[in-house]
């Protein structure tokens, strides 16, 4: 048995910000990941490598084509393509049992999806945290904005992000660098939506993305995939910024190709006291000690974990008193929205490959009567962007020959999109549980049981509506609505689509409804920490990964204080 | 296209990022970028030959690439390697009902080419077969209002698609015909006339 202070399970956005934390803080912290290494800069096999020497040229690789045989999961979100395949799991590797569809994305190497997210980062409200409470749906939040405000500060300053200040209750401001431009097409919209709907607001995506140098991070050079992974390190990742700097204290040790199996418990000293591991190459177990645990595998590795390391005190998972651990999934649910085309505008054009969209803030149910729906509660926001027409709108037209080259030697028309991305209501029989099947090393695999609910489909309707209303209002033509949600089981827009899934071991203020306490310490043991998206006790309606990080070192914090005072 | 051109390209991409960063991208960045196995993973394989296609059918995709995309003052779809990323694309990505289906639709060229011309679609002259072409072409995109196009003209559709990505994502199409946006600052509202054609 070999022993540390901490350990951290998962190497992704959070596991990188506890590794951080804790060796900042003095602790020897081990790291367990199950993926491969990924070394910064010289892992990044195709990044600046020109489509042509890409032998399908980026193609997408949907489900069913050759070169996605071993990603059925993972090959149903557009995300996946040629140039970033090798960045997401192999299905096979961790398998889950689907109820009813649910996609569940997952990385497979160090720093995990931290080199591949969306990397929009917005700070929760107070909207947000008191939504639970205010309309009974899942338990109340145990911390309110006041208590994560200097954390978000502090994230924010070390991650960096570019945005624009709004000062709206809904979206607080950060800690921000200068934002990155909006082009002509999407400054016209702005202007049309503002016009006509003084409430709204359109402004450039908040985004962890450097417009300025930052601790030997360098601003954005626009070359456009990110998810290649950033040799100049110019968007947050663990490689870019959180691994750097727990290695920087000598106290981090990585352990890559290691499946956590199974947390040790304690029964007589009510603790966690180590981490059983699996070495995914030679199958050979290790256990590892510590005084404390972090659990940051990702929201439904996580849980997993805990639902499969039981004993005669926690017979249905660890920390799992409450009966809830497991409940309460929750995705966005997005793809409704509305596109339109701009008329003029032709002698505009823009100059390099913005990783970035535009952003419009919650405008429905904002506590005043004008912006109240009686439809569904709670609200969305919109994510989407302009452009000009490329060369690839000569395969949806007559025509071909010196005429078609020529005519695609100029961008085509300014075309506008934006889709909603809305908050889901927090729901006991969205679930998961212990199939009676393992994988490899013995574990049980996860059952997914995850549907929309009538308040996300009632929500659906009015992101596509009122998209189309704004780009209407904007002077847009040809505006069209979209949702691909089918139902029915068929895929289009699925709970996991939104690769935002949270909640199942959620936070709470009364331990017999929830599983992690205010600062993401599990209310029946008290040195075992949860602070991925399983934490989450509602989803807002904005991308969540800031927030996970927020708690993250906020939990770290209070971690450290008890490690000091010997509570844990 | 050798490995040395797009090494060529690389290199001044990455100094067109370091003049435009101040000169401070870092030497492990550039380093990171253009190691030895970075650099061999880039390599492109010696020595091609069809896959899937056979040199017939290799011939035929050439063609009427070419009709789609011709030489003009820049090289056309048969130079930038069209017919090459075709079969490949049949070879290592579609499932193989589509890439029956694809390979069908090439039959079905060379049948309308008999039943009007007598011959072989390559048998027949360059205006023949940009008649024919334009016959398909026709049928796959009905004026607006005639509703969706009918199924069978899903070859030429796709044909036409294939020939614009194979072509466009080339060197040729992507950094002679058309231009990559350069790597640097990003400006939201240019002036069109100071670029004079689209990105690729």
């Amino acid at each position: 048995m070999i022993t540390y202070d901490a350990i951290v399970v998962g190497s992704g956005i959070t596991g990188g910000w506890a590794a951080k934390e804790l060796t900042e803080k003095g602790l020897r912290t081990l790291m367990i990941e199950r993926g491969r290494d990924v070394v910064h800069r010289k892992d990044y096999i195709t990044e600046h490598k020109p489509s042509w020497e890409l032998p399908l040229r980026d193609a997408r690789l949907s489900v069913g084509t050759k070169g996605a045989e071993e990603y059925p999961i993972q090959a149903r979100t557009g995300q996946f393509r040629e140039s970033n395949k090798h960045f997401f799991l192999k299905d096979a590797k961790n398998p889950y049992v689907e109820d009813k569809p649910f996609t569940w994305i997952q990385g497979d190497q160090v720093g995990c999806k931290s080199l591949i997210w969306g990397r929009q980062v917005y700070r929760w409200s107070d909207l947000d945290f008191e939504a639970n409470l205010r309309d009974g749906h899942g338990v109340d939040w145990p911390i309110r904005y006041a208590d994560i405000a200097p954390w978000y500060s502090y994230v924010e300053r070390f991650i960096g992000v570019s945005g624009e200040k709004l000062g709206l209750a809904q979206l607080p401001d950060g800690e921000f660098q200068p934002p990155m431009e909006m082009n002509a097409g999407e400054n016209l919209v702005k202007g049309g939506i503002e016009r006509a709907f003084p409430d709204r607001h359109v402004t450039i995506g908040r985004v962890a993305i450097l417009t300025q140098p930052l601790n030997g991070r360098l601003p954005c050079h626009y070359c456009g995939p990110c998810e290649r992974g950033c040799s100049t390190g110019s968007y947050f990742s663990s490689q870019s910024s959180t691994l750097p700097a727990a290695r920087a204290t000598g106290r981090v040790t990585i352990l890559p190709n290691s499946v956590a199996h199974s947390l040790i418990y304690d029964a007589a000293k009510n603790r966690v006291t180590g981490v059983r591991v699996v070495d995914v190459v030679t199958k050979q177990a290790r256990e590892y000690e510590a005084r404390v645990v972090f659990l940051c595998a990702s929201t439904l590795a996580t849980t997993r974990l805990l639902l499969s390391s039981t004993s005669p005190r926690f017979p249905n998972g660890l920390a799992n008193s409450s009966g809830v651990l497991g409940h309460y999934l929750m995705d966005h649910h997005f793809l409704a929205g509305a596109s339109g085309s701009i008329e003029g505008l032709l002698d505009h054009y823009y100059q390099g490959n913005r990783p970035n969209g535009i952003y419009i803030p919650r405008f429905r149910n904002l506590g005043d009567d004008a912006s109240r729906r009686v439809d569904y509660v709670r609200g969305f926001g919109y994510q989407g962007g302009a452009s000009r027409q490329s060369w690839g709108r000569g395969g949806g037209e007559r025509g071909f020959g010196v005429e078609l080259k020529r005519k695609l030697h100029d961008p085509g028309r300014w075309s506008m999109g934006m889709t909603g991305f809305g908050e889901c209501l927090p729901r006991e029989d969205n679930y998961v549980e212990l199939s009676d099947k393992t994988d490899d090393f013995g574990i049980p695999l996860l059952k997914i049981h995850c549907t929309w609910g009538d308040n996300e489909l009632a929500m659906r309707k009015d992101m596509a509506a009122s998209a189309a209303e704004m780009l209407e209002a904007a002077g847009c033509k040809n505006v069209r609505t979209h949702d691909a949600y089918r139902g029915g089981g068929e895929l289009g827009a699925e709970p996991g689509f939104a690769i935002h899934e949270m909640g199942t071991a959620r936070m709470g203020r009364d331990p017999k409804t929830s599983v992690l306490n205010g600062y993401n310490q599990a209310h029946d043991v008290p040195n075992l920490f949860v602070t991925d998206g399983a934490c989450m006790a509602s989803t807002s309606c904005v991308n969540p990964s800031i927030t996970y990080m927020a708690l993250t070192a906020r939990a770290c914090d209070y971690a450290l204080a008890e490690l000091k005072r010997g509570t844990l | 296209m050798s490995e040395s051109n797009g090494e060529i390209t690389r290199r001044e991409a990455l100094a067109r990022v370091a003049v435009l960063l101040g000169g401070v991208i870092s030497a492990p960045t550039m380093a990171g970028v253009l190691d030895a196995a970075t650099r061999r993973a880039w390599a492109t394989a010696q020595g091609w030959a069809p896959r899937t296609l056979s040199p017939s059918q290799l011939e035929l995709v050439a063609v009427m690439a070419e009709h789609i995309i011709p030489r003009t003052d820049t090289p056309g779809a048969r130079a930038a390697g069209v017919h090459r990323f075709v079969d490949t694309l049949l070879s290592d990505h579609y499932p193989t009902a589509e890439r029956d289906r694809f390979l069908a639709g090439l039959a079905d060229v060379d049948a309308r080419a008999r039943s009007q011309q007598g011959k072989a679609f390559l048998a027949c002259a360059p205006a023949q077969q940009i008649t024919l072409l334009t016959e398909l072409d026709e049928a796959a995109y009905p004026v607006s209002g005639a509703g969706a196009p009918p199924p069978e003209t899903w070859f030429f559709r796709r044909m036409k698609e294939l020939t614009l990505v194979g072509y466009y994502t080339s060197q040729v199409g992507a950094a002679q015909e058309l231009h990559p946006s350069p790597f640097g600052a990003y400006r939201g509202d240019i002036p069109y006339t100071s670029v004079g054609r689209a990105w690729s």
